[in-house]
């Protein structure tokens, strides 16, 4: 009886001395049959492996939905010249990321603090605290997730 | 500390020290590696130079605000808006070089007399100048400045006030 070897993608290949004699019918049949189950067994293994491929697949789009969902904040205490970074769902409001800024920049709130927009055109966000990060940005009260903590100052 | 009802007293030595060590602090969390980078710049040891820009009625203004060390970090930095040529304010000549800012945590005048007798002078109006003490502005005590400010709340409180409150640019005659 001739041997079989298995291709890389599981595909049975008959070596030259495997060839059945071509006079003898059962060994013919015979050969045929293995050759269709190795044929088979590659085909399972294919099953399964495009199987995981697919649960892989799933999770991965769960995880980019959950992604969507959150944003990276930053935060900089202009008074103290500290800043922070963290992650938070959308669907938090301005009040509670300006409360979670405290906790993760390790600094006290003072009663004059006021919430604002980072960068270079500061504006007050102290009128907006109960839309949501996702509200905000829709209403373009914020252009992006960069925030900022000031005491207030006195003048006029 | 910065008191209310105090005139501030001068420092060059501990000004230009404090100065040197917020620079990299302020640089770090501005995320930037220079001055330069920022579009800042250190006029001499004392005095720091930053660009401003406020939009009004569609127009972008551009602005520079120098800022004095010379009392800091016990009392905030001076801050006057300057001509962009000689960086300095001369009144009545550079007047428009001056943004009309009306926050009630920060509002520029471009001729301040605290005396009807005294010269004019330009004030930004702001807890966080220190010409806010030089004049004995009233201060809330929750206002008054902190050793452990920097000039960052400074910089902030101005642009702030360009932001939201920016009526255009004086004119010529101060109007």
């Amino acid at each position: 009886m001739g041997g079989f070897l298995t291709g890389a993608s599981g595909e049975c290949l008959v070596t030259e001395n495997s060839k059945p004699d071509n006079n003898d019918p059962l060994a013919a049949a015979t050969h045929d049959l293995e050759a269709a189950e190795m044929r088979l067994a590659g085909a399972r293994a294919e099953e399964a492996a495009a199987e995981l491929d697919v649960e892989r697949a799933i999770e991965e789009i769960k995880d980019a939905e959950r992604d969507r969902d959150i944003v990276e904040v930053h935060v900089t205490h202009v008074n103290e010249v500290e800043k922070a970074s963290f992650r938070e769902k959308l669907s938090s409001t301005l009040q509670q990321v300006w409360d979670k800024s405290y906790i993760e920049l390790k600094i006290a709130r003072e009663p004059k603090d006021v919430f604002q927009t980072g960068g270079e055109h500061p504006k007050s966000l102290m009128n907006y605290l109960g839309l949501t990060l996702e509200e905000a940005r829709r209403q373009k009260v914020i252009e992006n997730f960069r925030f900022g903590i000031a005491s207030e100052t006195g003048g006029a | 500390m910065a008191r209310a009802n105090e005139l501030p007293t001068q420092d060059l030595h501990a000004g230009a020290a404090a100065l040197d060590e917020d620079i990299p602090r302020v640089l770090r969390i501005m995320g930037a590696s220079s001055l330069e980078e920022l579009g800042w710049s250190r006029l001499n040891k004392l005095s720091l130079l930053v660009p401003m820009a406020g939009t009004y009625q569609g127009n972008e203004d551009s602005y520079l605000v120098r800022l004095g060390f010379q009392a800091y970090r016990k009392w905030p930095p001076s801050a006057q808006f300057v001509n962009p040529e000689t960086k300095s304010y001369v009144y009545p000549d550079d007047q428009r070089f001056v943004p009309k800012l009306t926050s009630s945590e920060c509002y520029t005048h471009v001729a301040y007399r605290r005396t009807p007798q005294a010269a004019p002078v330009q004030l930004i109006c702001c807890s966080a100048t220190l010409e806010f003490y030089e004049f004995l502005h009233q201060v809330r005590p929750e206002h008054v400045w902190r050793e452990t400010d920097t000039f960052l709340t400074t910089i902030t409180a101005i642009r702030k006030a360009l932001t939201s409150f920016y009526g255009g640019r004086f004119s010529a005659s101060g109007q």
